[in-house]
């Protein structure tokens, strides 16, 4: 759905010169939030911060970027994230192989992994505490469930559309099990396998996220759930926005990388 | 490899090749559908042999069987007296399909069976740059699938194939998805390879033409199931041109297999059409 | 090439598949009663399915469930009226579509459900706060649809409206809005989803409401047992729920 970021209005402003009608109305739209938010924020209507002034806002978005100690907590995020791709991503990819190359495991299995994917995740969190405690072990696992699931399913699919005639010139080259895989299946896969990544990535970052939320003592989502609690407002609207900056920007740039391959195969 | 042409070693060489007595049965909700019955061929060293045949006559099962592609038949298939069980390194199979790699250039996707048997890369590249100028795609090395014409895909396919330096090229169709000028022309140029590198091949198709420019000897295969009708010895004088095509002889083999043919396929569509007309489907 | 019949057609997978999780399920049974496995961090299948019909009804299960069920459906009608007309508004103006298309999209796949604690602070500890989190998870697939399939609808259909001089008013309601109702349900279908995931789960983090809170209490009363058995409730009525939809959009989309 955000593949297509910013391609049609960028052509538009192109043609009409540096602003054009569409960037106009986008600032245009931004002003009127901001100027409905300020109204509010001054009128006194909202308990206390509930609604903060734009300018307290940035400023305490300055303070938490100038924070050394807000890095330490968004790297233990980003390597739980990391962490939980690299695990749920690799699990997904073998028995996502394993499920689409085999009618059989393929009907046994894949109809449970298909109705438990939409099912809210977050409701494993207090089983996971219990194996793996309330430390980065459980944020970790809670993104790996979560990321497993798309990414399983991407790649079983992806399976069963590789040409039927790429895999029978790798096998009549005589490819044993391991060249096949490396060499004809996974290449074969590659769009599919980027897109399951990206959605697994977004995903990830909600389980470990909330999870930090939920219970932990370091990461972004125990910042977050720290200033709500201490109804720190503005601190809590900086760090949301960092937040959605940060996972805009990773998904849309991983909606590149898939794009950037496509143009040439 | 000598650029040479040597003399053929036609005079009762050895088949390379043998099909003993192939039969192939499927299973199908509509009961066991027999696509080949007791096929049998064998293919000598240097020779171009052609199996021609309406749609439906076994051919690519045939051509899979061969290329040790597809199991659970009756019968032999043997190379220089070893059986063959599986795909083996001695026969080299070019699809019918569009099989190029498209995440791979065109030198990586020649490369690729060097790669499988663990040349080092300097060598293998230097080998994969050969065949692709032989099949005439030299300075188009870095270029993706995507960026080439059918026909050039289809001669990455070969050169891909012949890199693998098969005792017997095997090729399903390769000519099938391709406009009749370009397949002329890429007829031509696999003619002059093969007689470049005096290269064993068998080549299926149903262009009766094509198999006539081509081969030494052709089998004809009936429909459903397939068997052997006729084995026809193409003595036309090599090397064969665009002017051979026009040569009364080869009139008189195209008019041949046409006849052989025409009962076949008339029988095919007959039987396809009574297959639709009680099964409410398609073939 | 000719199909086959093979073992793997017929009911044969799907018992295997039933029988596989049996299997699980007696192995970590056996696990436990050896001793290799905690009791303390995992239960016993036979205590967590022993423990299903205390959890059915001791909390209230059909209550939370009935609760849980309104939230979504307040929070789907939300979703409908709001989601379909700003489509149709985007649709219209396509300056405004230029404008903010992309920003809907990006909308979509960020990760809403972490704003929980701003609405939290805007609409308290309250079924507000759950009803408006489902709500702006299922918007965006809503406009998003909407908009593709007013915009896909086929060209011979509006010069047939056009030939029987339709006024754009009629041309909306008889044309347009039938030809994009394939479309928007799709994008229904997957804000329903959305919703309820967010749902279930914002009511499992602020710990309020109805199936989502059941497993945080009995989590926080450390009953193991319970725990285990309410997550697979949850997970067997976001199945059913989620089975009923897929039903309903191939039955509304024939």
């Amino acid at each position: 759905m955000a593949d297509t970021l910013g391609a049609p209005s960028r052509a538009a402003t192109r043609a009409a010169g540096v602003l054009g009608p569409v960037t106009m109305v986008r600032i245009a739209i931004v002003a009127a939030i901001v100027l409905i938010w300020e109204a509010a924020a001054a009128s006194g209507l909202f308990y206390r911060d509930v609604v903060p002034s734009v300018v307290a806002v940035a400023r305490a978005l300055v303070r938490v970027l100038a924070d050394a100690s807000f890095y330490w907590h968004l790297s233990v995020t980003m390597l739980e994230i990391a962490a939980a791709l690299a695990i749920g991503g690799t699990a997904g990819l073998v028995i996502g192989i394993a499920l689409g190359g085999s009618r059989l495991l393929s009907k046994a299995i894949e109809p449970y992994l298909y109705y438990l994917g939409p099912t809210p995740k977050i409701i494993f969190f207090p089983v996971l505490i219990m194996l793996f405690g309330i430390g980065p072990g459980s944020k970790v696992a809670m993104g790996a469930i979560s990321c497993f699931f798309p990414i399983v399913l991407s790649v079983a699919a992806a399976m069963r559309q590789i040409p039927l005639v790429l895999i029978r010139v790798g096998q009549s080259f005589r490819a044993g099990p391991w060249d096949m895989a490396l060499k004809v299946y996974i290449p074969a896969m590659r769009h599919p396998i980027i897109n399951g990544f990206r959605l697994g990535l977004g995903i990830a970052l909600i389980g470990t996220l909330l999870a930090e939320t939920k219970m932990s003592n370091r990461g972004i989502g125990h910042l977050i759930i720290q200033a709500y609690a201490l109804f720190d407002m503005p601190r809590m609207y900086a760090m949301l926005i960092i937040l959605f900056a940060f996972a805009i920007g990773a998904n849309s740039l991983l909606a590149r990388a898939g794009k950037a391959d496509g143009t040439m195969g | 490899m000598s650029v040479l042409p040597l003399p053929k070693a036609q005079a009762a060489a050895d088949p390379i090749l043998a099909v003993d007595d192939i039969v192939m049965e499927f299973p199908t909700p509509d009961g066991v559908v027999k696509a080949l019955d007791h096929v049998s061929l064998s293919v000598r060293a240097g020779e171009f042999l052609s199996v021609i045949g309406p749609s439906g006559c076994g051919k690519s099962t045939l051509f899979n069987i061969v290329g040790g592609l597809q199991r659970g038949y009756q019968g032999r298939v043997s190379i220089g007296g070893e059986a063959v069980e599986g795909p083996h390194p001695a026969i080299g199979m070019v699809f019918q399909e569009e099989s190029t790699f498209p995440w791979r250039t065109v030198l990586q996707n020649v490369e690729f069976p060097l790669e499988i048997s663990g040349v080092a890369k300097a060598r293998r590249q230097e080998m994969a740059r050969r065949f692709i100028a032989m099949v005439g795609l030299g300075g188009f090395e870095n270029r993706y699938p995507a960026e080439l014409s059918g026909g050039m895909k289809q001669r990455v396919a070969i050169a891909r194939t012949l890199a693998f330096e098969p005792k017997i090229l095997l090729m399903d169709e390769p000519f099938a998805s391709l406009d009749e000028q370009t397949r002329l022309l890429l007829g031509d140029k696999v003619l002059q390879i093969q007689q470049e590198l005096q290269q064993t091949t068998l080549l299926i198709t149903h262009n009766i033409t094509e198999a006539v420019q081509l081969s030494d000897r052709i089998l004809v295969m009936t429909y459903r199931p397939g068997r052997v009708k006729r084995i026809l010895d193409i003595d036309l004088p090599r090397p064969r041109t665009s002017e051979t095509i026009g040569s009364e002889a080869f009139g008189r083999f195209v008019a041949q297999l046409w006849s052989d043919l025409r009962d076949e396929a008339t029988r095919g569509m007959d039987e396809q059409q009574e297959l639709m007309r009680n099964a409410g489907r398609g073939p | 090439m000719t199909s086959r019949l093979r073992i793997d057609d017929g009911p044969l997978p799907a018992l295997m598949g039933l029988a596989g999780i049996a299997a699980l399920l007696l192995l970590i049974e056996g696990l436990i009663s050896v001793g290799l496995l905690n009791p303390f961090i995992v239960p016993k299948p036979s205590q967590v399915i022993g423990s299903f019909y205390r959890v059915v009804v001791e909390e209230n299960v059909l209550e939370r469930f009935v609760l849980t069920i309104k939230e979504c459906l307040f929070a789907v009608a939300l979703v409908t009226i709001v989601g379909v007309s700003i489509g149709v508004l985007l649709h219209r103006v396509s300056l405004l579509r230029q404008a903010t298309e992309t920003w809907v999209a990006a909308f979509a796949s960020a990760p809403v459900v972490l704003m929980y604690p701003l609405f939290l602070v805007m609409f308290g500890r309250s079924a507000l706060t759950i009803v408006m989190m489902g709500f702006a998870a299922g918007l965006p697939p809503v406009i998003l649809k909407t908009i593709e399939g007013l915009s896909s609808t086929r060209r011979v259909l509006l010069a047939v409206g056009q030939s029987f001089k339709l006024t754009p008013r009629q041309m909306f309601w008889k044309i347009q809005l039938p030809s994009s109702l394939p479309a928007i349900f799709v994008g229904l279908k997957l804000g329903l989803i959305f919703a309820l995931i967010n749902i279930v789960g914002v009511e499992f983090l602020i710990n309020f409401g109805g199936l989502g809170q059941l497993i945080n209490d009995l989590a926080e009363r450390y009953d193991l047992p319970g725990t285990y058995a309410a997550i697979s409730f949850v997970v067997v009525v976001s199945v059913g729920f989620f089975m009923i939809a897929e039903r309903a959009e191939r039955w509304l989309i024939r």
